[in-house]
């Protein structure tokens, strides 16, 4: 469904992404880790159609995105981290523009619609602009409009930043119940007990680079002692050491 | 700095900090403009230096000419009534910018609550922002002024005059500033959380206005072209009788200037003193004053209201359009929105409307009967499509130009859409197009009816007038995708200075190419005897058919563009 090969993407000298090299699924809940600038963000915007790649190919549910975007990205949804949306349009009036721009038939729209609203406790409130919205109901807003054309694979970046936890909860249930119908979900997160819990299969990024993928059990055979839980994983293999943190909060007390 | 407690302290380090904020500021100016790395701000911050070089030359050179004019025929007037009267018209518009300024302060700029958390007095930090307003008028005053001030001192050979005018500068926005952030404080009160923007966007119209509307009426220029002239009364500017009064800060800084000038440094002091010391006490009851006010509650405190739709019975656009694809019907629609419920767009679609009305409406007895005078014919068609073309330049600008930086931040939404940037394109030429040609068209009919330069040339002139709003504003999205900005917060930011620039320039290229055609058609009717109607017919033909070809190039400019951008 989502297969990326060398794909690399370079800010002048600074590398963000390199050699990246991914295969998830149909049916699989992705989860992409990494610790901050490790290049999550810039990976998901390549593959989503924001950003082009420097070198590197992507293929997404089938089509080459570089080659032929509009029919890779009509088989996408994106819900981008802290999503800017138009703040003087309604909940319902930003669904029904997003709609038309995914080509979505009339009457077909307004009944997903109305049925995302329900879904995501909006209802009453999709009369109302979006500028009074909290960022955890701009962002179920967000993922309302992604899901609105019924891609097969859903790019998520951050999607529980925000989130109270019943929403996220909801989150988790509907994102699973979207891989049921063999549709892939691939998402970034900080939050490695979210990861831990739903992920069926995680890839770590570091500094651009891809150190792991596999399930859980693979990362832990990785690392070479199983039971560890996946924060200590991702420690361990993004170089992360409680000892310099240590040693920088002792230099601030001096 | 430290927490302090006197109240002098807290004045003192009200200075601090906004001589702090000041050099954060010019940080900021130099990071954004010289040393920003990127060639096109560096030209900018270059070109806009030496238009301010020109501008001062020019001013330079006015007031050289008005000093030797007057060495050689003395004239006699108050000198200091006149400079306090300048000074009294300068507090007006140091009423408005001070209360745009400190709303701004207030309620947009996000840095007042990083400066909140710190260890400082809160009085000191709403001085603090007191200082930076002062320092900026200071400066505004010094741009506009100087090379006038240095030619005064060069020819009274007093070197001076620019210092002792730029003390004045300092101290007399001082007591203006003060009450004004203080009346800030109590408005922000009322203000509900979320609306500051449009509050401020407000403030800021009712200012253009007034300052228009007032150099209407009072500019005797523009009077005795506008209204009849009064029997016996020679043009010359209003008066203010109290403007010299020794009771007022006008008056004060106007016998210090006009003392000034005269040489007369020690009088020039003790006014300047007396300013001084008024300033110095307003500022520090201010600072002590804002403080208890702030702390009092008297800041920003209405909830924000639930903006609603309104009710399913009111009409409402449902993403159809006839003849438009359900995507361009969508962004034509959305723009629509956008542009009628956010005061800040609104005002850009309303105030060259406004402007023509100002312009236009105000004196229209006298236009009527100038233009009918005309008579009937191609020329006096041609002239009723000036207000079209001045309502076409302003549009095209508000509209045209920011089309496509509307998106601002959301821009995502539809970078990750299947659809083209040229499509994109397309549907912001509609939503930029449609209510400008339309708008457009409406002043060149009703001039055309009030000329009536009979039905065939009028007909004509008012197809010219629409279809030069198309190509125009198409042109103008395309420009305006060149240069499109996607990271404003302000709206006043869509407009990239140098895109506007060069659309400004080609909007005269083309306008102007057009008059001369139809110029050149009447002429060549008369001198070959062929039949006016088809010179000008042809005339026309070139002149549409040259800005449609423009416009499309543009376009594909402005496609290119956005195809190459990237949204990291």
């Amino acid at each position: 469904m989502l297969s990326t090969r060398l794909l690399t993407k370079r800010y002048g000298s600074l590398t963000a992404v390199e050699d990246l090299d991914l295969e998830v699924g149909a049916g699989e809940l992705f989860g992409f880790l990494g610790p901050n600038g490790a290049g999550k963000t810039t990976t998901i915007k390549m593959l989503v159609g924001l950003l082009r790649p420097t070198s590197g190919t992507a293929r997404v549910a089938g089509v080459d995105i570089l080659a032929e975007p509009e029919q890779a990205k009509a088989r996408i949804g994106y819900v981008p981290d802290a999503a800017t949306l138009y703040e003087k349009l309604s909940a319902r009036e930003f669904l029904e523009f997003s709609g038309d721009l995914y080509h979505v038939e009339q009457r077909l729209r307004d009944r997903r619609i109305e049925a995302l609203l329900k879904l995501f406790d909006l209802h009453d409130r999709g009369n109302d602009f979006l500028s009074g919205y909290s960022r955890g109901m701009r962002q179920k807003v967000s993922l309302a409009a992604a899901l609105l054309h019924d891609p097969q694979v859903l790019f998520l970046d951050e999607p529980t930043v925000g989130l109270d936890p019943q929403s996220a909860r909801q989150m988790k249930d509907i994102l699973q119940d979207f891989c049921k119908e063999g549709k892939t979900v691939f998402f970034s997160t900080h939050i490695l007990e979210i990861a831990e819990r739903m992920c069926t299969r995680l890839a770590i990024i570091n500094r651009g680079r891809l150190v792991a993928m596999g399930s859980l059990q693979e990362l832990r055979h990785m690392v070479g002692q199983d039971g560890q839980s996946l924060e200590q994983i991702f420690l361990e293999l993004t170089g992360s050491r409680e000892e310099d943190v240590s040693a920088v909060l002792r230099g601030l007390e001096e | 700095m430290a927490s302090r407690n006197s109240p002098i302290d807290r004045v003192v380090a009200g200075l601090q900090v906004g001589l702090l904020l000041w050099r954060a500021q010019l940080q900021m100016f130099l990071n954004q403009t010289l040393r920003s790395h990127k060639p096109g701000r560096i030209a900018g911050t270059i070109v806009s230096a030496a238009i301010i070089v020109i501008a001062w030359s020019w001013e330079a050179i006015i007031t050289w000419v008005g000093v030797q004019a007057s060495q050689r025929a003395p004239i006699q007037m108050d000198t200091v009534h006149l400079l306090s009267l300048a000074f009294l018209g300068y507090t007006g518009v140091l009423v408005f910018s001070s209360l745009v300024f400190s709303l701004n302060a207030l309620l947009l700029n996000p840095d007042l609550d990083l400066l909140l958390a710190a260890p400082l007095p809160v009085e000191s930090v709403l001085a603090g922002r007191m200082v930076v307003q002062v320092l900026r008028l200071l400066l505004l005053s010094l741009v506009f002024t100087l090379p006038a001030l240095l030619v005064l001192a060069f020819a009274n050979h007093n070197l001076l005059i620019p210092l002792l005018f730029a003390m004045l500068y300092l101290l007399y926005p001082v007591s203006v500033v003060v009450i004004i952030s203080l009346l800030s404080l109590l408005l922000v009160r009322f203000i509900p959380v979320g609306r500051g923007r449009e509050v401020v966007t407000l403030f800021g119209v009712i200012l253009a206005l007034g300052i228009n509307l007032l150099n209407f009426l009072f500019n005797p220029a523009l009077r005795d072209s506008g209204f009849p002239r009064r029997p016996g009364g020679p043009a010359s500017l209003p008066d203010v009788p109290f403007a010299s009064a020794t009771w007022l800060p006008s008056g004060w800084a106007g016998r210090s200037a006009a003392a000034i000038l005269r040489g007369d440094i020690a009088v020039a002091i003790e006014w300047a003193l007396l300013l001084l010391a008024a300033s110095a006490a307003i500022f520090a009851a201010g600072t002590i004053l804002s403080g208890r006010l702030y702390l009092a509650g008297w800041i920003q405190a209405v909830p924000p209201r639930r903006r609603r739709l309104p009710g399913l019975r009111a009409p409402r656009l449902t993403g159809a359009l006839p003849l438009l694809s359900p995507v361009l019907a969508s962004i034509v629609i959305k723009d629509w929105r956008m542009r009628t419920r956010d005061l800040a767009q609104l005002i850009r679609f309303v105030m060259p409307v406004v402007f023509i009305f100002i312009i236009f409406g105000l004196r229209f007895a006298g236009l009527r009967s100038a233009v009918q005078s005309l008579g009937e014919g191609p020329a006096p068609a041609m002239v009723g499509l000036i207000p079209a073309w001045i309502l076409l330049f302003s549009l095209s600008i508000s509209l045209g130009l920011t089309a496509v930086s509307l998106e601002g931040k959301s821009i995502w939404v539809y970078a990750v859409s299947p659809n083209t940037t040229l499509r994109f394109l397309q549907g912001k030429c509609w939503s930029a197009a449609l209510p400008t040609a339309l708008l457009v068209g409406l002043v060149a009919i009703a001039a055309e009816i009030l000329i009536r330069p009979g039905w065939l040339w009028a007909a004509t002139a008012i197809l010219l007038a629409v279809a030069q709003a198309v190509a125009v504003t198409t042109l103008m999205v395309g420009i305006g995708a060149v240069f499109a900005r996607f990271d404003w917060t302000d709206a006043r930011r869509m407009l990239n200075p140098l895109g506007a620039f060069i659309g400004m320039g080609l909007f005269a290229v083309i306008t102007g190419g057009s008059a001369l055609l139809l110029a050149i058609s009447l002429a060549l009717a008369s001198a070959t005897r062929f039949p006016i109607l088809s010179t000008w017919l042809a005339a026309m033909t070139v002149s549409i058919g040259g800005a449609v070809a423009v416009a499309v190039l543009g376009l594909l400019i402005g496609n290119e563009r956005l195809r190459g951008l990237e949204l990291g």
